[in-house]
């Protein structure tokens, strides 16, 4: 009889569904007009999308019009998915570009923020400790006061549950480039949480 | 990962794995267990990806398209009308979805795989298989399931058989007892949709707006509780009576006759089933009167962590 434990000890499973197949059916059914497709595509990718987007735009009505224009740009582009990433990965990267062209023109320091939120945080020191004493509340209004550009991989890493690989595929960087940002990312929300705590 | 854990500190991928709960390297979860440095920086990043789901959970839903682009064709504008109208009910249904999303969607019916008789292979584990259907009767240590092929099934029980229940009252959630979280947030308020009282706590879910925390239960009401965090972080959480409650390492006695089961474990003799995990839904699920939907367990691989997993998986939908 087989032994129920012999497999005990081996690497821990994650739970996670796979629902790249379904995602491709739905974008191949789009592709051919099936506007339930649509629908269904925006039940299982509309939320994230728009949680992603109005986290870097930080307005709802534009951010609203950016998802709009992006199932719009699915519905036209289903055809072009080529399977080379996760949909959610791909509608994503949509997504940033429609929000790069609608901000383009008034946000341009943002250009400037990436290149200084690429530089690795200093690891824990001092401002770590903010963090240990924060809570969820205070880490949320933080967040929000972070740059673009911080937000941005915060919310594609653990908004969007893309992988560190699919987040550098969605930002066109290198995968080391992603972990310099999320570290530096970090230590600009501590050093947020730190002055809001010396100011209390 | 990092080559050697013993000599060196978890990497920023390591940290952020941990945080969204995707470990699958014991290397990685011995080294948190023995570093207090990388044992505080995952609990950080924890911190910081509750925040962020939780901002995400706060989101509005968009509204659907209002106008059509003045650049647009007609035909196309009144083609985009059609999809504004689609997704305008998808938008409906998602909301729906977010505050409804436990055990009744995991049992609400997936292709049925391999079956011979009264069990179905699972997927993922050779020799490994499943009855699914409603509990007849608790004999002891062994169990009567009424499959859907009308088949009685008995399934035999160890003392390492891991019982769990879904749709368990809300009085298991004590003080003190392990508790994961999962549901939409308000201003820090987590609004539970499901509780999993117990397990080893790996539970991950990537659903839209879902904030999942993890702790100690704490301060325990009849309108909710605190979920202390490893951090030492206080989450408040508000419980109704959607709320489903999940506990992992029931009692026997707490099974109960009628009740929705599913029952995976080996092949026993004359036709019975040696269960390794039984998963009851409690007054969640009734069968339509035409027969019962079937839900395939999918398992990582054969051990008893993947099983539990896979477990855990139908009850969090």
């Amino acid at each position: 009889m087989h032994d129920p434990h012999r497999d005990a000890g081996a690497a821990t499973f994650a739970v996670s569904r796979d629902t790249a197949s379904d995602d491709a059916e739905l974008l191949r059914r789009i592709g051919q007009g099936d506007e339930d497709a649509m629908a269904a595509f925006y039940r299982a990718h509309g939320r994230a999308v728009f949680a992603q987007v109005l986290l870097v735009a930080g307005e709802r009505v534009l951010a609203e019009e950016i998802v709009q224009d992006t199932m719009l740009a699915v519905w036209r582009g289903a055809g072009s998915f080529r399977g080379e990433s996760s949909v959610r990965s791909w509608v994503i990267a949509i997504a940033r570009r429609q929000t790069r062209d609608r901000l383009r023109g008034r946000r341009l320091r943002v250009v400037d923020e990436v290149f200084l939120a690429d530089r690795p945080g200093s690891g824990p020191g001092p401002e770590a400790m903010a963090l240990d004493r924060a809570e969820l509340a205070e880490v949320m209004d933080a967040i929000r006061e972070l740059a673009p550009a911080h937000r941005e991989v915060l919310g594609l890493v653990f908004g969007s549950g893309l992988s560190l690989p699919e987040v550098a595929c969605v930002l066109e960087i290198p995968v080391g480039t992603v972990k310099s940002r999320l570290s530096a990312a970090r230590t600009a929300l501590s050093r947020i949480l730190n002055e809001k705590g010396q100011n209390r | 990962m990092n080559a050697d854990l013993a000599d060196t500190h978890l990497d920023v991928a390591d940290l952020i794995a941990e945080a969204t709960g995707q470990v699958a390297d014991d290397r990685v979860r011995d080294h948190l267990a023995s570093c207090a440095h990388c044992h505080a920086e995952a609990d950080r990043w924890t911190l910081v990806a509750d925040g962020v789901r939780a901002l995400a959970a706060a989101a509005p839903q968009a509204a659907p398209p209002a106008r059509p682009r003045r650049s647009r064709p007609r035909v196309l504008a009144g083609r985009r009308q059609r999809i504004v109208l689609a997704v305008s009910a998808a938008a409906a249904l998602a909301l729906l979805g977010a505050t409804g999303y436990g055990v009744t969607a995991a049992l609400s019916g997936h292709a049925p795989g391999t079956q011979t008789g009264a069990l179905t292979a699972v997927s993922g584990c050779a020799g490994l298989e499943q009855a699914d259907g409603t509990l007849e009767q608790v004999n002891g240590t062994s169990l009567v399931i009424a499959t859907a092929s009308g088949q009685p099934l008995t399934v035999t029980m160890s003392a390492s058989t891991r019982v769990s229940l879904s749709g368990a009252p809300l009085s298991d959630i004590t003080d003190g007892a392990s508790v994961t979280v999962a549901g939409p947030s308000s201003d820090g308020t987590i609004a539970a949709g499901l509780v999993v009282v117990g397990g080893r706590l790996t539970l991950t879910l990537t659903l839209p707006g879902i904030v999942v925390v993890r702790g100690k239960a704490a301060d325990v009401s009849s309108a909710g509780f605190t979920v202390v965090t490893s951090a030492g972080t206080r989450v408040p959480v508000t419980t109704t009576g959607s709320t489903v409650a999940a506990v992992f390492g029931a009692p026997l006695d707490q099974l109960r006759a009628g009740a929705s089961t599913i029952a995976v474990g080996y092949a026993g003799p004359g036709g019975t089933l040696s269960a390794v995990a039984v998963f009851e839904a409690i007054a969640l699920f009734h069968p339509s009167p035409g027969g019962q939907a079937h839900t395939s367990v999918t398992v990582g691989n054969c051990s008893p962590t993947a099983i539990d997993d896979a477990i855990m998986a139908l009850s969090a939908g």
